[in-house]
Order: structure tokens, then sequence, then C-alpha cells
């Protein structure tokens, strides 16, 4: 939800932008739409799908995943030339290291999970055991790149409680900054024909 | 009129393909990032 946020916040500051300038909008042209939806497929079977998430073994879920990210990495770099994309795949490459370099999962630690679920159920739950989609729940001692990791928190005050990584905050930066600030020759004008 | 129509038609067909490619975009960056990102929010821990 946090990433599409930064999706939508940046497709809204650059309407907000071509409004203002006087310049029309301009949509990133994107190249293979095709792979990322083939390399989104994995993903939605063994992760988000309700029906069919809880049969696979963890093994196959980490599999799964890291050949997705691999894949969208590939969509990434087709497209890399676009403004913001260099940004959003350095995020990618941070999280697809530190994920593979922790069993295909990304790690969390219990302190930084406390603060997401209440401490009774986090006592249920043992280190190297799955946490939500794709996370595990790793000590910090135990993890490989603990500075990639699921480790940065919004205040407490906030409403929205979330745990998220540097790849994380890369890949909505990337994201932001490619629809705020596209360069594609796609125009619309004010009365919506292409010029 | 039938000069009017088909303008018409023309500049329907061109938002079309626009707005089709706007959502094919938003669509697919949608996908790249629910696919690359990993946050943990608080309701995502119900499995």
């Amino acid at each position: 939800m946090i990433l599409l946020s930064a999706l939508v916040a940046g497709l809204l500051t650059g309407l907000v932008w071509a409004r203002w300038s006087g310049n029309p909008y301009q949509t990133p042209e994107l190249r293979h739409f095709w792979l990322v939806f083939v390399a989104f497929l994995p993903q939605l079977i063994v992760v988000y799908l309700p029906i069919t998430r809880e049969n696979f073994p963890n093994w196959l879920v980490a599999a799964c995943l890291l050949a997705s990210q691999i894949m969208l990495f590939g969509f990434a770099w087709f497209n890399r030339r676009i403004s913001g994309m260099p940004i959003l795949i350095c995020g990618i490459a941070l999280n697809l290291a530190v994920m593979m370099a922790n069993s295909g999962f990304m790690p969390i630690s219990p302190q930084t999970a406390s603060r997401l679920i209440p401490e009774e159920r986090l006592l249920d739950i043992q280190p190297g055991s799955r946490l939500g989609p794709k996370d595990i729940l790793l000590h910090p001692q135990d993890t490989r790149f603990e500075w990639l990791a699921d480790r940065f928190l919004p205040p407490s005050w906030f409403p929205y409680q979330v745990a998220f990584s540097l790849g994380d905050v890369l890949i909505a930066i990337g994201a932001f900054w490619m629809l705020a600030k596209p360069g594609s020759p796609i125009q619309f004008t004010n009365r919506g024909t292409q010029t | 009129m039938k000069n009017k129509l088909a303008l018409l038609a023309l500049s329907a067909q061109k938002i079309n393909r626009q707005h089709v490619q706007l959502v094919f975009v938003l669509i697919s960056l949608a996908l790249l990032l629910l696919g690359t990102g990993a946050p943990l929010a608080e309701g995502g821990v119900g499995r």
C-alpha cells in the first residue's frame, strides 16, 4: 500500500505540474509490457491469491519470489532510460540482494516486528518463520545484509504502521519520479487530443 | 457533418489509445512495485 501511494502521489504531482506549467502531461513510455505480467504471475499464485498461497512449501515460495523478482528486474532494465527507473532499479537490486542472501525472503527483526504484531502473538512465532507475504523473522545477528532488511518504521504516532527497507524507499522514489516527471512524447492537450 | 463525425471518431480513437496506454503504464508500475517491494504492514501479518 505504501508503494502504491508513491505511484498515486507521483501521478498527481505530474498532472498538477503539467497543468500549472501549461504543458501537456506526458505518460512514461514503457516497453515490454508483457514481461511485467508474466513476471508477476508466480507471485500472484504463491503469495497473493488466498486460494492458492497456502498450498506451497516455503522453498517453492522463495524460488518463485526470486524468479519473479529477477524477471521484474529485467523489465526495469529494458526500460532503464525512463526517468526515475535507474533509482527504481537500484531499489530492486537491494531488495533482491538481501532476499537472495536470506533464504529468498525479506528479513525482519523481532524488535521491528513488535511494532506491527502484538507481543503475545510474536512470542509464538519462531525465528526463521515466515511473517506476512514476503518476510521472515530473523534476529539481526542471524541476518545477512541486515542494513538492507525491513528495519525502518514510521513514527509511532503515525496511524499506518509499516516496516520497510532501503530498497523499498528507492523503489518508491523511483516510481514517484517516473510519474511526476515523465519524458515520453505522448501529449494531452486541453481538449484531450494528441498533439 | 460527415467530416465532423470522422474527426470526432478520430479524436475518440486517439483519446482511447492514450488512456489505454496510461492505464497499462499504471497497472504495469503497480505490479512492478508490488512484485519488487517488500514492506510489511500491520494488516499484512495475517498468515
